[in-house]
């Protein structure tokens, strides 16, 4: 036994989408193919528009794709049929306004059947993670955009998915709610090393958080360049950002992506 | 100091509107330009011959006169003597409402969750529902009470026939409203079919239900009463058009009076079951 490759979790091969927008079709994914491996945390990056989403939406079955293919562990995903293993997390707030803090994370072992007592145990785990201690009865009304962000999160996380999608999930946070955010993923991920795939336009967070970032071309939105990111973890997100290995990739990529976004204003 | 104004303003308001409700018709002969025919006492009667007839009609001061409540027994009497003084016409009235309301709400909620989710099932009825909508339904209670009765039954059909709609159109647009990523979120999650109406969509309704409660309670509360009308053994409505068979305008303003209490109390009640179910939503929303 010698060198066995990684095991890949999500491969994606010529994907397609296009949209009707005022009877125009318009091109949002146009051909793009990569893969990701077991245990690794990618980041989708691109100017708005690019179609980074909705790749993102087609992996998590929730619209269809008009060419290409996407498996995941080697099982062709279909549209409209979620996939047990795979965790998502939206950019809005999606929480069931109508349930607790504890009621919100609960309520995927609430579907799963598993029995109260060790949901209880679970859930309040959870809370511990996530720093949410003493919320627990509060409603998602009465809680800040950065609580309810965590509170997101810890009702993807509970389930356990070993594949996590993430949908510019801090985009609407401010600066330092999102620091504070990224150090929460980071600890989390850390004990699970789940396969993440996490779409974002912000490149300090891609830089943050990813092993690899997949950088997108404007619309229609193309793979145009990979990018290694191989900062040591465990990862503090914020002196991270005054290392010089940080500041050297970020100039490289922000060239890269400085195109795009220049791409995207004249498009 | 404003709310004392308020208070102030509130308070000399009524006062003043029971002084000339009481005294006014006096005038009438001295300045007949200024004293409408509606003041006299023959359509209104006075504030103190319906707080009298109100002690009589609930049986709080016997025929003779005296309190009942001081002589054992007496009160017992005077119940005894009517099959429908005010106690049992309100116990009559109060119940029925009661069941058209739960009736009405429940029946209407899970027509309109139905209707609301499913866009054939909207679509084949649709034709029916605007022509049934566009009925005053109250124009229906004598057919009612000629296919149920003058018993408790058509008094209930009717005030759920009211509050049936009102409540439908609520749940429909409600669950036509729910959110598109809550339910997305939900199957992400794990969620069947059943499991986003049970977790998602009913919850997500049940805050548009609610602000359909407080009118509900008061339609059905007038379903009751025109159906009363119309044919009745007990009842509040019953009670009024006895007394206005007898051209006792005390007797129909004690009851409109008692009637304008039950509404009062009623509707606080739902209200505060309101207050309670939806207190998930952020204060802001909470006046709806």
């Amino acid at each position: 036994m010698q060198n066995t490759p990684p095991r890949s979790r999500i491969e994606i091969d010529r994907l397609r989408k296009i949209f009707l927008a005022e009877g125009r079709e318009v091109v949002a994914v146009d051909d793009a193919s990569f893969r990701i491996n077991d245990g690794e945390f990618v980041a989708l990056l691109g100017p708005s528009g690019c179609g980074k989403s909705t790749i993102l939406n087609m992996v998590a079955t929730l619209i269809s794709p008009n060419g290409g293919d996407i498996r995941v562990d080697d099982v062709p995903v279909i549209p409209g049929r979620p996939i047990a293993q795979v965790g998502y997390v939206f950019q809005k707030d999606t929480l069931f306004p109508w349930r607790t803090v504890e009621g919100n994370i609960g309520y995927a072992l609430e579907l799963a059947g598993v029995p109260a007592g060790e949901r209880k145990t679970r859930v309040a785990e959870a809370i511990h993670q996530a720093g949410l201690n003493g919320f627990d009865r509060f409603y998602p009304a009465s809680l800040s955009g950065g609580m309810r962000q965590r509170v997101s999160l810890m009702r993807t996380l509970i389930a356990r998915p070993e594949i996590l999608l993430m949908d510019e999930p801090f985009g609407a946070l401010d600066t330092h709610t999102k620091l504070d955010m990224h150090s929460v993923l980071l600890s989390l991920w850390e004990r699970e090393r789940q396969t993440v795939l996490f779409v974002t336009h912000d490149l300090g967070e891609a830089l943050t958080l990813a092993d690899r970032i997949i950088l997108m071309s404007a619309r229609p939105g193309r793979v145009k360049a990979g990018f290694k990111v191989d900062f040591p973890r465990p990862r503090d997100a914020v002196k991270l950002r005054e290392t010089a290995q940080y500041a050297e990739l970020f100039s490289k990529v922000w060239h890269s992506l400085g195109e795009e976004f220049a791409k995207g204003r004249s498009a | 100091m404003k709310r004392a104004m308020t208070l102030f303003w509130q308070i000399a308001i009524g006062l003043g509107a029971l002084a000339i409700w009481e005294w006014g018709w006096s005038l009438h002969d001295k300045v007949p330009w200024l004293v409408p025919d509606i003041l006299d006492p023959y359509f209104v009667s006075k504030p103190s011959e319906i707080y009298k007839q109100f002690l009589r009609m609930g049986c709080l001061v016997s025929s003779q006169g005296d309190w009942t409540l001081g002589t054992p027994g007496a009160f017992e009497k005077c119940i005894g003597r009517s099959e429908n003084n005010l106690w049992i016409a309100t116990y009559f009235t109060l119940k029925n409402t009661l069941w058209g309301f739960a009736t009405g709400v429940s029946s209407g909620f899970v027509l309109g969750l139905l209707l609301g989710r499913s866009d054939r099932l909207s679509e084949i009825f649709y034709p029916y529902i605007t022509a049934f909508n566009s009925i005053p339904r109250i124009a229906l209670a004598p057919i009612i009470i000629l296919a149920f009765g003058i018993g408790d039954a058509s008094k209930i059909v009717t005030a759920w026939l009211v509050v049936v709609f009102l409540v439908f159109f609520n749940t429909f647009e409600g669950a036509r409203a729910v959110d598109r990523d809550h339910i997305n979120a939900a199957r992400l999650l794990g969620a069947g079919e059943w499991q986003v109406t049970r977790t998602v969509i009913v919850p997500s309704t049940m805050a548009w239900l609610f602000a359909s409660l407080t009118p509900a309670v008061s339609f059905s509360l007038i379903g009751v009463i025109v159906g009363e009308f119309i044919g009745a053994e007990h009842g509040i409505g019953r009670m009024i058009i006895e007394a206005e068979a007898r051209g006792e305008a005390a007797g129909m303003m004690v009851a409109v009076f008692v009637l304008m209490i039950v509404g009062v109390i009623l509707a606080a009640g739902v209200r505060r079951i309101q207050a309670y179910l939806l207190r998930w939503r952020p204060a802001s929303t909470m006046a709806t």
